[in-house]
This record gives C-alpha cells, structure tokens and sequence, in this order.
C-alpha cells in the first residue's frame, strides 16, 4: 500500500499546475466565499452571537471547514476507481498480486497526505497572523478522526465505483453522495445550528466525522467527546460499508467481461 | 509430463445488449431493453504442457482472448472448470498471480503518467521482490531491447513500439512461469515486430517459460510457436503443429510460366484455374497432386523461357482458413479444415 501512496504523490508532483491548483486554489476560494458568507450575515445583522458562538468563531470555522472539506472528499478517486473499471484498465490490477481495493486506498491516502500538508500551511498561517479562537494543539486529534473517515469515504466510493461491473457509466451515483456528504458533514454550515431532534441524528451520523466535529474541536464549539462519538460512528459504517464493498466487489468481479482487452 | 492448463468444458458466455436506431427506441430503452447471449467459448477442453510455446489464432472474435482472460483469471466462466499451474486461476491468489504474466497489446499495464522505471519500481513492491536484482534485471531487458534510454521517460511520451518494450520488461520482471501474450506485435512497425520476435526468441530459449501467444501477425506464431491452436466460433477446430495445419489445408500451388516467343494458339488445360494469361505468359493455381503433370504439359506444349512456383506458406494457409471461417459464421458450426 506504500508504494501506491509514493505513486501517487509521484503522479501529483508530475502535473505541477494541476496539483497547486488543488491544493491551495479550490481550497483558498471556497474559504474566502464562506468567510464573507459569515461576515455579511453579522455584518447585515448586526449581532455580536449566534446560537452562542461569536463572528470571530465562525469565520474561524469558516477558514477550517474550506480546508478539511478538501480533505474529506473523495470525488476525484470515486471517478477515477469508476474509469479504471469502464475502460478496463482495472486488468492491470486484477492479474497482479495486489487488490484492487487496497492500491486505490494506498493511492488516496497517499495524495490526502500530500494535501494535507502542503494546503494546511494556509490555515495555519492565517491563525498565527490574526488571532481566532482556535487550539492548534488539538490539530493530531482532528486530523486523526479526518483520516480515519477518510477510509470510510473511500470504502463507499469503492462501493459504487464497483457498480461499473454492472452498468456503464455510473458517474452520476457518487456525484449524488457527494452533494449528500456535502450537507450532512458541516462544511456548508456548522451543525450545531440544526434545531434538536435532527442535529442529535446528524452528530451520530459518520459524515460529520469529515468536516463539522474535527473543525468543532479545533475551534472550541465541541470536545473530546464528540470526537469519540465520530471514531465510533465511523467504525460502524466502515463495517458496513466494507462488507457491502466487499460484496459487490465480489459479485461484480464474477460476471466481469474484461472490457477493452 | 507436467500439464500447466488443465481445462474441462470451459465455457463463457457474454450478455449484450441490443439497441435499435433512432431516438425513439432509446426513449423505450430507458424501460425496456433486449439481450442477447453470445457464446464467447464454447465447452472447451485443453491441456498444455510446461515449457511449450502456444500460438492461438483465429478471426476476431473467434475467443481467443476470451480463453486467455479465463485463463490468467481476469474473467470468470459461466461453466466448466480449469487449473492453471495447479490454482483455480479466477480465484486469484496471490501465489497465483505471482507465477503468470499477461501482456495485453491493446491496453497498457504500465502506468501512463510516470516514466517505466518508476512503474517498475512499484511492481518490484507489488511483486515483493528484491529491489537490487530486479534493477540489474531490468536493465539487462532494456539492454536486450534496446530501450535503456528511455526507462526515465513518462510512458505516455513513448512512441507504440518503445511502450511494448516497456510493457515487456513490465511483464517479465518477476520471472513468471507462464506468459500470457496477446497480440504483443500490434500496431508496430516491421522493425519494432522483428526487434520484439528477435527478443522473445532469445527470452524463451534462455528461460523456458511456458507461453501462450495471440497474434494476427502469422510471423508472430511461424517464428516463435511450436504447437498451433486455432480458434473458430469459441472451439478449438486445430490443435497440433505448423507444419501439420499446413498439410492438412487444401492446398493450392502457383505456377507462373514466361515463354520464349508468343503464342500462337491458346494452351488448353483441363480443370486447372487461369489467374491470368497473356501472349507470353501464363499464371496459374493448380492442385499440389497435379503439379507434375501440368508442367509435364507445358514442357511439351511450349518452349519456356522462365518458370516460377510459389511455395504455400503459413500466413497463405490461414489467410484461406480465415476466409473460409469467415464465410460460415452465419452457421454456428465447428469448420473442418
């Protein structure tokens, strides 16, 4: 798995444009439209608090939940798994001593890693110039419940990207569960502004492992409880996910025609 | 003896589906949609030795590459069994796919956007084997086929020809004991051919791995197989050597005859095919039995000036095969040679 996570952090450093361009472009932009976002509606409103928190805890949201977002998703791998398969490059892998899960995942994490590193500095850099309400010491802890989730976003992307042993061109699928892991894990807005009963669902749901508690914890609006609660949730999804992975992997790879080859 | 394929009724069937044209059946198609079942290998039986060399040809779509996926495991049969150096190859073990290599001519093994040496590298990894000696075997295979200067280039900046190289060392670095090639000449330049023949020669006499080889480049399998298998409508219609297809084939012989002067009376010959004829010359294709006593004719008949026989060759049997199995598709039929 190491050496597919150096491939891809090879195949990363070969397209130079592309790859700063991903790290700091996407995510800078979509920081500086939730910042103004945030600051126009305290500024419109002239509140000094919301649901408890002050402006200066949501912009410092704002800042993070752009960064970790970036993290979080899994679009580029979820289309990537789903080509691989429709064009019949996955032969490539299948006739190896290496399963198809396991290279992709060393892949993924590989250029999360890589991500993470080079985009982080931005934050970082942001904080230590303006001072936000935020405990760089509790960043191990974040970012260990952000790549943990990581797994189990790239298990449901495997999971649909398998589908393509079945049908054609399934791109659309993953889109449709990225807009939903979109809203369900805080990047849009923090959860906490969910009214009761349905932010208690939504905490207990693994998606907010992604973006709301790691950002929360990071920026004070939840503790280490919480974090608990995201490891935990994530661990039963993982087993769903990876035994239904598991499953339509199987399936999929039995009525496979070896397209293309 | 030791058999390295075992097949028993191995079958593999296709789904297709079928779409009428037009902008209306597309609109049903969305609710409703026919199927229809292709039979890609027909019940098939097979044993292969250790050490030999196999060339499988047939027509497109005849099942050859269909036999070699179900073979090195990359597909699943619909029936029947096979053991592929003792394992079930759709299982896909690793201990499995650690003996066998498939080259695929038309799809790339190799990683498109890195340079080879760095896809090596990972296969070194994948295959666990020793960085050290892979390296020095990686460069005795460049060295052999010529391409050590482009080990450190991105493999989508390869020409077709240098990424086969590639797609070679790729394929031999773990030493496997059965090598799967199909069509590894496709697409190449007359040299490129020559350069991969030449190495493959030299690779199997050295190593003797067992290799299963489809091409549609008769040179391919007359130069490096010495057991034919040949494929018609997902069966085995020939299973033995080259020279052995060649004397069971209907065979023709060309007999091409310059004369002295012109003539000044047509030659009459009985049941012989006129290619073409002219003042002073006469081509024709006659049956091999009756080549004596044709040329015993025209000796008598005519004062020749130069006589040409075409010798059969192998790529003229199997093009006539081809042909042939081509005309009976529409029949589901094993064709008898």
């Amino acid at each position: 798995m190491l050496g597919a996570a150096k491939l891809s952090i090879q195949f990363q450093f070969e397209y130079r444009i592309n790859f700063f361009s991903d790290v700091f472009l996407s995510p800078v932009t979509s920081a500086a439209i939730e910042v103004t976002l945030w600051w126009s509606i305290f500024k419109s409103t002239g509140n000094s608090s919301l649901n408890g928190f002050s402006p200066e805890s949501y912009l410092a949201y704002a800042l993070w939940a752009a960064f970790f977002a970036r993290i979080s998703i899994s679009w580029m791998y979820d289309f990537l798994m789903i080509d691989e398969i429709d064009s019949g490059r996955v032969n490539a892998i299948l006739t190896r001593p290496i399963s198809f899960y396991e290279f992709y995942l060393g892949q993924f994490m590989g250029y999360k890693f890589l991500c993470t590193l080079f985009s982080f500095v931005v934050p970082i850099g942001v904080c230590s110039l303006i001072h936000f309400q935020v405990s760089l010491l509790r960043l191990p802890l974040a970012l260990a419940l952000v790549f943990y989730y990581l797994i189990l976003v790239y298990t449901m992307g495997f999971t649909l990207a398998a589908l393509a042993f079945f049908y054609n061109r399934v791109h659309a699928i993953p889109m449709a569960k990225n807009i939903v892991i979109w809203v369900l894990s805080g990047e849009l807005f923090p959860l906490d502004l969910i009214p009761d009963p349905y932010k208690y669902y939504l905490l207990n749901l693994p998606f907010a492992s992604g973006v709301y508690i790691p950002v929360g914890y990071l920026t004070g609006r939840v503790d280490s409880s919480l974090v608990l609660r995201g490891f935990t949730s994530t661990t039963v999804a993982l087993i769903f996910f990876g035994t239904l992975g598991h499953l339509v992997w199987k399936k999929g790879t039995q009525q496979y025609s070896g397209t293309g080859a | 003896m030791t058999f390295v394929i075992q097949t028993e009724n191995l079958t593999r069937k296709f789904q297709t589906y079928l779409k009428p044209e037009g902008l209306k059946q597309s609109l049903v198609g969305l609710f409703r949609r026919n199927y229809e079942y292709k039979i890609a290998l027909a019940p098939l039986n097979l044993t292969i030795e250790s050490g030999q060399i196999i060339g499988l040809v047939g027509a497109n779509g005849a099942g050859k590459t269909t036999l070699l996926k179900l073979l090195s495991g990359l597909i699943t049969p619909t029936g029947g069994q096979a053991r592929v150096l003792d394992f079930i190859p759709w299982e896909r073990k690793n201990e499995f796919l650690k003996k066998i290599s498939i080259l695929l001519g038309q799809k790339n093994q190799l990683w498109w956007d890195i340079p080879a040496a760095d896809s090596f590298d990972l296969l070194t990894t994948i295959y666990d084997l020793d960085h050290t000696q892979t390296k020095k075997w990686t460069h005795e295979l460049a060295e052999i086929l010529n391409c050590t200067h482009l080990l450190h280039v991105q493999l989508r900046r390869l020409s077709l020809g240098e990424r086969m190289k590639m797609e070679i060392i790729g394929s031999l670095l773990h030493h496997p004991q059965l090598l799967f090639l199909d069509e590894p000449t496709i697409g190449l330049d007359i040299v490129a051919q020559n350069t991969i023949r030449t190495f493959l020669t030299h690779y199997v006499s050295t190593y003797r791995p067992t290799i299963i080889l489809t091409s549609h480049y008769m040179d391919d399998i007359a130069k490096l197989a010495q057991r034919l298998l040949l494929m018609s409508q997902g069966q085995i219609v020939y299973d033995g050597s080259l020279s052995g297809f060649i004397d069971q084939a209907e065979q023709k012989q060309k007999i091409f005859v310059k004369f002295v002067s012109p003539l000044k009376d047509n030659i009459t010959l009985d049941h012989e095919t006129f290619l073409s004829q002219g003042d002073e010359f006469v081509e024709l294709e006659v049956d091999h039995s009756r080549v004596g006593p044709i040329l015993e004719k025209l000796f008598k008949s005519v004062q020749i000036q130069n006589l040409k026989l075409e010798e059969v060759d192998f790529e003229e049997v199997m093009r006539q095969f081809l042909e042939k199995d081509a005309r009976s598709r529409k029949t589901f039929h094993p064709i008898s040679i």
